[in-house]
């Protein structure tokens, strides 16, 4: 479980003032629960990320995860960013066994147990390609491979899908669903994409920029597993998207 | 094959130059590329500019290697830490326009003209472009794939030699192809400046002795020198840099 307490972030911007850039987040995540973060650009929902993946430190306030506080980046939280970050020097198959050996693995083991996961992800055939040759699909799902090989109990995606295009996107919608359903693990997920979030989650959380706070949280409760083209002739599933598309409009003409 | 053909051209163009200036002129300061060609293997059987070249070439390497460590070093610990990048920022600046031959003198004053005035001269005049460039490599390495590796427990000392320097490689490798010419041109100098041995000697004391051919011969090493050299490195730069979008070719410029 995932707390976060009275959380704050304060940067100092370019000409020395002091920025808010999140103000007291509270905020609980249960174990195997999948939770989107959505809101206008500047509402400082990759930072929160950020900080509970570790990679910066908070201003105020403390996270804890199962009770004991996060003072650092750690094999149990995995992030997945927008922009793949794969090593680039590195093969695919090296690139998903590298967690694996770092953790003490033998090369054979660990290469084993990214074979699996890249059968997973369906890029078997691209174990020796350098990640300059593949498309940012496929890079995306090596990234997804490599982040879960070294089991993290959290998941943190920073727009995972944002960079790829629609087809694509829904494509690797669906295998995270699936690979979801099948080990559960926490995901925490930020998006600019109301129909991603609400196909996706358990619950919504809704934040408001200047400064970045939590404004509401939706809890989605549409019945698992989820097919989308069954979904969206879902009434339930089109409300959810009205109401969150119109709470963002609020939000931006309210800062226009 | 038919990539070779623009070099060869361009190689033929300048030897009839060479020779349209050599009958044009008529000095004996220029002697033809016939008369400097067959000098050659006069000279390459010659045991003394055999150990000419040889002292030159340990010479180079040693300051160049001496500064690729250093360079890449320092460069990446001003690219990740922002305070040393503050504090040497203004010191590689000052440091970057001065020619670095021209010390010569004042380290044969120090150091005695033997091989420590000449390893440093080179050392100095390599060193820059590749801290500057380890620099810039080490800036530009994205936080989200050093993040990516703390993720999996990886701690910062191993994130710099791990992440952060193969990361940065292709940038370091355009630092170490100009460090490399560079390399060769303060080793060049050097032994003009202080004779002892040394290809630069080899080619002076020719020309002291009214060797014209001899001398040009010497030229024609230092450029094949040069040429194979860069041949050398672009062979193992390739296979370092098999990854990567600049593993193609990189161009160089010697300011």
């Amino acid at each position: 479980m995932i707390a976060i307490e009275h959380l704050s972030k304060r940067f100092k911007t370019a000409a020395g003032k002091d920025h808010l850039a999140l103000s007291d987040i509270n905020l609980e995540l249960k174990s195997g629960e999948f939770v989107s973060i959505i809101g206008p650009s500047g509402c400082g929902k990759s930072t929160l990320l950020y900080m509970i993946g570790g990679f910066i430190p908070a201003s105020e306030g403390r996270i804890l995860i199962d009770g004991k506080p996060v003072a650092g980046p750690g094999p149990d939280r995995g992030p997945v960013f927008q922009e793949f970050a794969l090593f680039a020097w590195k093969t695919v198959l090296q690139n998903i066994a590298y967690g694996l050996r770092l953790q003490g693995k033998s090369k054979a083991e660990a290469e084993a147990r990214a074979r699996v996961l890249l059968k997973m992800v369906g890029l078997e055939r691209f174990a020796n390609f350098y990640p300059k040759e593949l498309s940012g699909g496929m890079k995306q799902r090596v990234a997804i491979a490599r982040t879960l090989a070294y089991d993290p109990q959290t998941l943190l995606m920073d727009e995972p899908f944002g960079a790829l295009d629609a087809h694509t996107r829904t494509h690797l919608q669906r295998d995270l669903l699936q690979i979801w359903e099948e080990h559960r693990k926490t995901v925490l997920f930020v998006t600019h994409s109301v129909e991603e979030a609400v196909y996706l989650s358990d619950r919504v959380i809704v934040m408001a920029a200047g400064p970045g706070r939590i404004d509401r949280i939706i809890p989605i409760e549409l019945d698992r597993p989820r097919q989308r083209s069954e979904l969206m002739f879902d009434r339930r599933y089109q409300e959810y998207i009205t109401q969150i598309e119109g709470m963002i409009d609020a939000f931006e003409t309210e800062a226009a | 094959m038919t990539r070779h053909i623009p070099s060869i051209c361009a190689g033929v163009a300048l030897l009839l130059l060479w020779e349209i200036a050599h009958r044009s002129f008529g000095l004996s300061g220029l002697p033809g590329p016939v008369s400097a060609f067959r000098a050659l293997p006069e000279l390459l059987s010659d045991g003394d500019a055999l150990y000419d070249i040889a002292q030159s070439l340990q010479r180079m390497a040693a300051g160049y290697l001496l500064a690729a460590v250093f360079g890449i070093s320092f460069g990446l610990l001003m690219g990740t830490s922002p305070l040393a990048e503050r504090l040497l920022n203004p010191l590689i600046m000052m440091i970057y326009p001065i020619p670095k031959a021209a010390l010569m003198p004042i380290l044969m004053i120090w150091l005695g003209i033997g091989d420590a005035s000449k390893i440093l001269v080179i050392f100095l005049g390599s060193s820059l472009p590749i801290i500057y460039h380890a620099w810039q490599g080490g800036r530009s390495v994205s936080q989200i794939v050093v993040w990516s590796a703390a993720a999996m427990g990886m701690g910062p000392v191993q994130r710099l030699f791990r992440i952060v320097l193969p990361a940065a490689l292709p940038e370091i490798f355009i630092g170490l192809r100009t460090g490399l010419i560079l390399a060769l041109i303060t080793m060049v100098v050097s032994e003009i400046v202080a004779r002892s041995n040394g290809i630069g000697n080899l080619l002076f004391n020719s020309m002291d002795m009214a060797l014209y051919d001899r001398m040009f011969a010497a030229i024609i090493i230092i450029a094949a020198m040069g040429y194979v050299l860069d041949l050398i490195f672009e062979a193992i730069r390739t296979r370092f840099l098999r990854w990567s979008d600049s593993g193609e070719h990189i161009q160089v410029a010697v300011g």
